[in-house]
């Protein structure tokens, strides 16, 4: 496969790994997602903790085209403890004005105050292609904030196509306070990308 | 001496019992607040908790044990849950120790089944609610 095949697969996706694809009942989440191949802008509303439904305009800065993903996510199992939190959710979206273009896939993760792990296996569907994204992600706060505070992570983030033969890996910075959360990531296929998220 | 003393302790304080649902009267200010009367534990913040108090008067405090409040990002959705309830007066989030604090009139009922609810709106689970009157 060659790059121009890896950018534009890349280019279809939507986020490899989100934090909290649901919201709380009657929230919404906006999220804005930029980098070398695209700008991505994503809102979901949850009707209930269980699920949330979403649009996603995406600009392909590559092809020079925009479309957008109807997005479901339904939440099929969560373990609260007194000290983490295990989630498990199916996740799927449909391109209406792209043809036969289609994702779908399991996203789980379990989280303390301290530590974070979680996966993203995704299978998509377009008309050229079929092929499955497995992203992992482990993360270390390095200091515990209290309520209101700016939070810290530090994540390594490692991902594969099943297109491709090896995987890559890169670091990915999160920072948050109150309703906002910012994420900055670098890879060697789409080098930096931010990610703002705004929950209300 | 000491029976005296004993005695005073005694007439000024009430005791905290174990339980899903406690009602108690808080130590008048300017006490520690981590420490009840008996020993027990209160497990909330003793500075968070003081500084949640101030300005509040005739007031009742559930203090709701929450599992699954792991990152402040997600803990937001509670607070917004309880703001949309005009019987509460204010709300704090104690990450650290896994508590939700909120503030109701003196005059109003509280409900934890209700509470239980608003917690569940946002994927946790509230497990147990002392309540304080200050």
């Amino acid at each position: 496969m060659g790059i121009r095949v890896v950018i534009f697969a890349v280019s279809l996706l939507p986020l490899g790994l989100e934090s909290r694809p649901i919201s709380y009942s009657g929230g919404s989440t906006l999220m804005l997602f930029s980098d070398d191949i695209k700008n991505s802008l994503y809102y979901h509303y949850s009707p209930t903790h269980q699920y949330s439904v979403g649009i996603e305009a995406v600009e392909d800065k590559y092809q020079r085209e925009k479309y957008a993903y109807l997005r479901f996510t339904y939440l099929l199992n969560r373990k609260n403890s007194q000290h983490s939190q295990r989630n498990l959710y199916f996740q799927t979206g449909l391109s209406p004005n792209r043809d036969a273009n289609l994702f779908y896939g399991i996203h789980g993760d379990w989280e303390t105050r301290r530590w974070f792990a979680g996966f993203n296996v995704k299978k998509i569907e377009t008309k050229a292609s079929m092929y499955v994204d497995q992203c992992y992600q482990i993360g270390l706060a390095p200091y515990l904030g209290e309520y209101g505070a700016i939070h810290s992570w530090l994540m390594v983030k490692t991902r594969k196509f099943s297109y491709e033969e090896g995987w890559s890996t890169y670091p990915v910075l999160k920072f948050f306070k109150g309703d906002t959360l910012v994420e900055f990531g670098y890879d060697k296929h789409n080098h930096w990308n931010a990610h703002l998220m705004y929950r209300f | 001496m000491i029976r005296i003393i004993v005695i005073l302790l005694f007439s000024m304080t009430n005791v905290w019992a174990d339980g899903k649902e406690q009602k108690n009267e808080m130590p008048h200010t300017g006490h520690s607040f981590d420490t009840l009367v008996d020993g027990e534990k209160l497990e909330v913040d003793p500075d968070r908790l003081g500084a949640f108090l101030q300005g509040l008067s005739d007031s009742q405090i559930a203090v709701i044990s929450v599992q699954g409040m792991v990152c402040d990002f997600c803990a937001r959705g509670i607070e917004k849950m309880f703001k949309l309830d005009p019987k509460v007066k204010k709300i704090d989030i104690d990450l650290s120790k896994g508590k939700v604090l909120v503030a109701y009139s003196d005059e109003d009922s509280i409900d934890f089944n209700d509470i239980k609810q608003k917690i569940l709106s946002n994927g946790q689970n509230a497990t147990h609610l002392k309540i304080l009157r200050i």
